[in-house]
């Protein structure tokens, strides 16, 4: 069970990235797809229309499959950790702020006009990534009573911060004249810098985040027993929910901050993940990782084809495609009273 | 100790981002142009495969001669006809880097301020393509330094300054007629009436308002704030305008409908059937069919002139 959880979810991530970067907007043979990638292994010079096609899958595929991978992985780990955190069904990575923090930061940026060099591009994603931070901080602070943080202050406080910063954000979107449709895009996930600076800027977060939630398994099962049950069995509750916290929201920010907001997949993709291979958060958080890639990965090929050479925002396609995946599979499921 | 991990989890990325390296390629016969980023544009020569990535710009690389060589364009690039033909790239909701790669353009072209995003040129930039991004234009005349940079671009400069004087000629013949005139009737220009109680009109800098004022007629929405406005009926009552243009007859707004519109019945407008539907294109994108927008509306404050 163990082993064929991790085959079937691995598989089904290889085969999104297949399909991301086999499919696009340009319609390459898959007998050329075949033969530009066994011209690599001999680091062959291609000639036309090879030529264009293997720029085409190295230069705009394969960063793109990378960071919408990392993306997902980051959305699906930090959405499992967050609702064992709250031992909540409810619970996303965006429960307490992280989005409506990274979207203010973002669409306030965008009413500046920076100068176009390597980190005025950096403005918007570095302003969402600290906004997103920020929220967090602000919301713990918020929450937090004497020495302990307890859990429904923290979702309060994330709620209420959370609408104070979208109606700012909304606010600024209206009054704003030519970054309107720049901002909404970005709110839903639409927003693409191409090419391997963006991967390379979030790798580091996610290495740090999601490494520590893959490690956090069995103090998470041990929270589900309840704060006080937890403690008695030699957690130091305090100390992993907030390690956990700032894990999760540091890999959440960090994918938000390049992607745009982009929901529902980690709502999703842990409640799929519980329902077809149970609720032991050992195998539930990287479970949640793989699946949380392979499906973002899939929306996003959804997203680039469905009206090429247009691009929806990913957003849009994970609610429309995502949401009714799951009701099916709620439906299905045989263990309804899984939670 | 959080708090130093966390300063070092910010600073660790910025360390591992490496700016990106800055090639110059300076070829003998080249155009070297600075585009609305401040970015210094080198072409080998003039362009001949052009990707458009906005509506005026497809407008302007057509009248000024070099439609043929166009390659590609958005999906909202309708004028002339003949664009229709040309394979899309994207549009409202996104381009696609890709498309854009397999035309082989020699340059694209973007248009600025919040059309066309900086993020968008970087991508193409670090993609190797030569992109251009022409400034969206506040007055008239700056659109006709638009059209000469266009075609000192594309190698019609020439034919771009022969537009020029044509165009210039034709706004100071609207000009001239409107000069003399004493009258001048209020206008609502209506670009969005989903809510009929409180539609969308054009505020103080759009060149809806520019257009309006040179034809000879006084906006209402200049009174507003952000050049898309909302006015609410109250005012659009006490504003009373003498003329209604309707610039969203394109999604179904017709003289008909608008006078059935609960409380609009009142109005001056609608009461001597001065509403009068009007191609929304004609105004709202920066191009050289600008002026036939300036003419269409003269002719429409100020029918007794133009005949």
């Amino acid at each position: 069970m163990k082993i064929r959880a991790y085959l079937y979810s691995l598989l089904f991530l290889v085969l999104a990235v297949v399909l991301s970067i086999a499919i696009g907007s340009v319609f390459i043979p898959p007998a050329d797809l075949g033969r530009i990638l066994i011209g690599w292994l001999y680091r062959a010079t291609f000639s036309e229309p090879l030529k264009t096609f293997a720029f085409i899958l190295t230069d705009i595929r394969l960063p793109r499959t990378a960071l919408v991978l990392l993306t997902g992985a980051a959305l699906g780990g930090s959405g499992a950790a967050y609702q064992g955190l709250f031992r909540n069904p409810l619970a996303d990575p965006y429960l307490i702020g992280v989005a409506s923090g990274a979207g203010l930061g973002a669409v306030l940026t965008m009413s500046i006009k920076w100068p176009y060099s390597f980190w005025g591009l950096m403005a918007v994603p570095a302003a969402a990534f600290i906004g997103a931070l920020l929220t967090v901080f602000l919301v713990y602070a918020l929450a937090r009573v004497g020495k302990t943080v307890p859990t429904t202050n923290l979702i309060l406080a994330g709620v209420a911060f959370g609408s104070f910063a979208t109606a700012l954000t909304t606010y600024l979107m209206l009054r704003s004249t030519g970054e309107l449709h720049r901002a909404i895009a970005w709110l839903n996930g639409g927003s693409s810098q191409a090419g391997w600076v963006p991967v390379l800027t979030v790798l580091p977060y996610l290495a740090i985040g999601l490494g520590i939630l893959v490690l956090s398994g069995h103090a998470l099962n041990l929270l589900q027993f309840g704060d006080d049950q937890a403690q008695q069995l030699g957690l130091p509750v305090t100390r992993a929910r907030t390690l956990i916290l700032l894990a999760a929201s540091l890999a959440t920010a960090a994918a938000v901050s390049f992607s745009g907001i982009i929901g529902f997949i980690g709502l999703i993709v842990p409640h799929v993940i519980r329902l077809w291979f149970g609720a032991d958060y050992r195998r539930l958080l990287p479970l949640s990782l793989i699946g949380g890639a392979g499906a973002l990965l899939l929306a996003d090929v959804i997203a680039r084809a469905v009206m090429a050479p247009q691009e929806l925002p990913v957003g849009i396609v994970t609610a429309l495609v995502g949401v009714p995946f799951f009701l099916w599979v709620l439906r299905r499921a045989k263990n309804q009273g899984y939670w | 100790m959080i708090r130093k991990f966390l300063i070092a989890l910010l600073i660790i990325p910025l360390l591992a981002a490496c700016g990106p390296a800055r090639t110059s390629t300076p070829a003998t016969p080249s155009i070297t142009m600075t585009d609305d980023l401040g970015r210094t544009v080198t072409l080998a020569g003039p362009a001949q495969r052009v990707v458009s990535l906005a509506p005026s710009n497809t407008e302007i690389l057509f009248a000024i001669g070099a439609g043929a060589q166009v390659v590609g364009r958005d999906e909202t690039s309708d004028y002339p006809a003949e664009a229709l033909s040309l394979p899309t790239v994207g549009g409202w909701s996104g381009f696609s880097s890709e498309s854009i790669v397999a035309l082989h353009p020699d340059l694209v072209l973007a248009q600025g301020g919040g059309l066309n995003s900086p993020e968008l040129v970087a991508s193409l930039e670090r993609l190797g393509l030569t992109v251009y991004v022409l400034p969206n234009p506040p007055t008239i005349e700056a659109m006709y330094t638009n059209l000469e940079t266009a075609g000192v671009l594309t190698g019609h400069g020439t034919d771009a300054t022969t537009l020029v004087d044509s165009l210039k000629r034709r706004v100071a013949a609207v000009d001239q007629k409107i000069m003399p005139l004493s009258y001048a009737p209020t206008v609502y220009y209506e670009l969005d009436a989903t809510e009929p109680t409180k539609p969308y009109t054009a505020g103080p800098g759009s060149f809806v308002d520019l257009l309006i004022t040179r034809a000879g007629g006084i906006n209402i929405g200049a009174e507003l704030q952000g050049q898309w406005a909302q006015i609410s009926l109250e005012q659009l009552l006490v504003a009373n305008p003498a003329i209604i243009i309707l610039g969203d007859a394109a999604y179904g707004e017709t003289p008909a409908k608008v006078a059935q519109r609960p409380g609009w019945g009142t109005l001056a407008a609608i009461q001597t059937d001065q509403v009068f539907p009007f191609d929304d294109n004609l105004v709202s994108r920066p191009g050289p069919r600008l002026v036939d927008g300036l003419e269409a509306l003269a002719k429409l404050l100020h029918p007794g002139v133009f005949k």
